[in-house]
């Protein structure tokens, strides 16, 4: 198989990947439970909906095919991913990662990227719709010296949330957690060290361009995931009951 | 290490030559899968040796002492030490003895062990894996073991705190305290006190033997161990609770 026919499998089963656990988190959602985390995994679908060529065309197309599409998924990209941080520190009950998230120099971060994201796009010939901007770069001029330095600061403010929330997940995943809980960690602990990975990948000769695709699709797949089985794990504990610490459970 | 597959099918010939593996996993209780998994891997746990020992009418003791890894069980088993008796005494049970002395006021009866305590809850109990090696410790023990046996210190300690230790360990670390083998065969649940040879009596004896002091200071020591098990117990399910909350 050619490296075109892998990349299709990565984006297609990223997409299918975010979509069925968007669909099993729905019921919960209409009930009311944590609706925060079906609208990230609501945004992350849309996300790889938009990364997969035929839909990016599609609508690029429609908002006059000069890639402007590319730039609303940045943000979107940093809207989920904003998304991801405050609730998983929270739930971690890592203060550290949420002050690093929600303070200043989280707030810098995001005002950063967002700023290089849209400065570099609107200095580059993005004219003709080419998913992932691609086909952008070979335009020559400057955007073969932009191009980078756009993929990279969309995948900076990622990375800065992923670095924050780290220590929580690894330490979360070496608990004595509830093995579920510590395998939704552990997931989501990968996703964010693909994130971080994601920076100097953008700068990797074009020879490796799959395994740069790669480390892209396995950062969504990895938080997707984690945050799937983190919604597991609460539905296992649920039905059994057996997590309490009682006198019976020392004493028998 | 778990029994070699050759030798336990050996020694199942030798002791029921005409049972088919079907009647054995039927009389002993033991699923036949997991039996099945035990022969292919060549390793047979214990526990399924003392199963089929128990279900033939066979002391598992003497057939554990028929393989090479426990041969010295064959000896005649040397008691258990008082501390070893006490330790296999349930936390509960130990309350239960502080209150049974006290006076009638705090519904004891003010005597050491009336007939109307209930009696002992046999051996294991939650924490009978730690509280043997406690008794028999003597500060350097757990080195002594890790060195001969080649197991990293706190693996064997994730061990005791699980309240679990291999039957291999067991001998190991009464062989390494010069106690006796039969105490940590008990405390880990692979034979009972009976099939140990321990006298019917023998921890209520130990247990009335204890001044009340001795009493009440290991009541206190294991109600702080539990105390604090209980703890980490409640603060991880808050842990979870918070990530459910959260992220469920």
């Amino acid at each position: 198989m050619g490296e075109p026919g892998m990349i299709a499998i990565l984006q297609w089963g990223t997409l299918v990947t975010c979509t069925v656990v968007l669909l099993l988190r729905v019921p919960d959602a209409i009930r009311g439970r944590n609706r925060a985390v079906f609208w990230i995994l609501a945004l992350a679908t849309l996300c790889s909906l938009l990364s997969v060529t035929g839909p990016y065309e599609a609508i690029d197309g429609a908002l006059g095919g000069w890639n402007l599409t590319h730039l609303l998924l940045r943000f979107l990209v940093f809207a989920a991913v904003l998304l991801v941080g405050l609730r998983v520190a929270t739930g971690l009950e890592d203060e550290r990662g949420y002050r690093f998230i929600a303070g200043p120099a989280g707030r810098w971060a995001l005002a950063l990227s967002a700023v290089v994201v849209a400065g570099t796009f609107f200095l580059m010939d993005t004219r003709g719709s080419s998913s992932g901007l691609l086909g952008i770069a070979d335009k020559g001029g400057p955007n073969a010296a932009l191009a980078p330095f756009y993929a990279a600061a969309g995948r900076t403010y990622p990375a800065f949330v992923s670095l924050a929330l780290l220590p929580a997940l690894l330490a979360t995943a070496r608990s004595q957690l509830p093995r579920l809980v510590r395998a939704g960690a552990l997931l989501t602990c990968l996703g964010a060290l693909a994130t971080a990975f994601t920076v100097p990948a953008s700068f990797a000769p074009e020879d490796w361009f799959l395994a740069q695709q790669t480390v892209n699709y396995l950062a969504v797949v990895g938080y997707v995931l984690g945050l799937g089985l983190f919604w597991a794990s609460g539905l296992v504990a649920k039905k059994s009951g057996n997590t309490r610490a009682t006198f019976r459970k020392n004493e028998t | 290490m778990p029994l070699p597959a050759k030798a336990f099918q050996l020694w199942l010939h030798r002791v029921a030559p005409s049972a088919s593996t079907a009647d054995l996993c039927r009389i002993s209780g033991i699923k036949r899968t997991t039996f099945a998994q035990q022969l292919v891997r060549g390793k047979v746990a214990e526990t399924t040796l003392v199963s089929i020992s128990r279900a033939l009418g066979l002391s598992p003791l003497a057939e554990l002492a028929s393989f090479d890894h426990y041969v010295e069980l064959a000896a005649p088993p040397q008691p258990p030490t008082p501390a070893e008796l006490v330790s296999q005494v349930a936390t509960m049970d130990l309350l239960r003895a502080v209150i049974s002395r006290s006076s009638p006021a705090y519904g004891g009866y003010g005597d050491q062990g009336s007939s109307m305590t209930p009696a002992l809850s046999p051996a294991p109990h939650a924490t009978s894996v730690r509280n043997w090696v406690d008794a028999i410790d003597d500060g350097e023990l757990r080195h002594r073991v890790s060195a001969a046996t080649g197991v990293a210190p706190q693996n064997y300690s994730a061990q005791l705190t699980a309240n679990r230790l291999s039957p291999e360990l067991a001998v190991a670390t009464a062989r390494a305290a010069g106690v006796g083998f039969t105490g940590g065969l008990v405390a880990t649940g692979l034979i009972t006190e009976a099939e140990a040879g321990w006298t019917p009596g023998a921890k209520q004896a130990a247990l009335d033997a204890l001044s009340d002091g001795e009493l009440s200071s290991l009541a206190g020591e294991r109600l702080q161990a539990l105390g604090k098990s209980l703890r980490r117990h409640e603060q991880e399910q808050a842990q979870t609770e918070k990530i459910w909350e959260n992220l469920g």
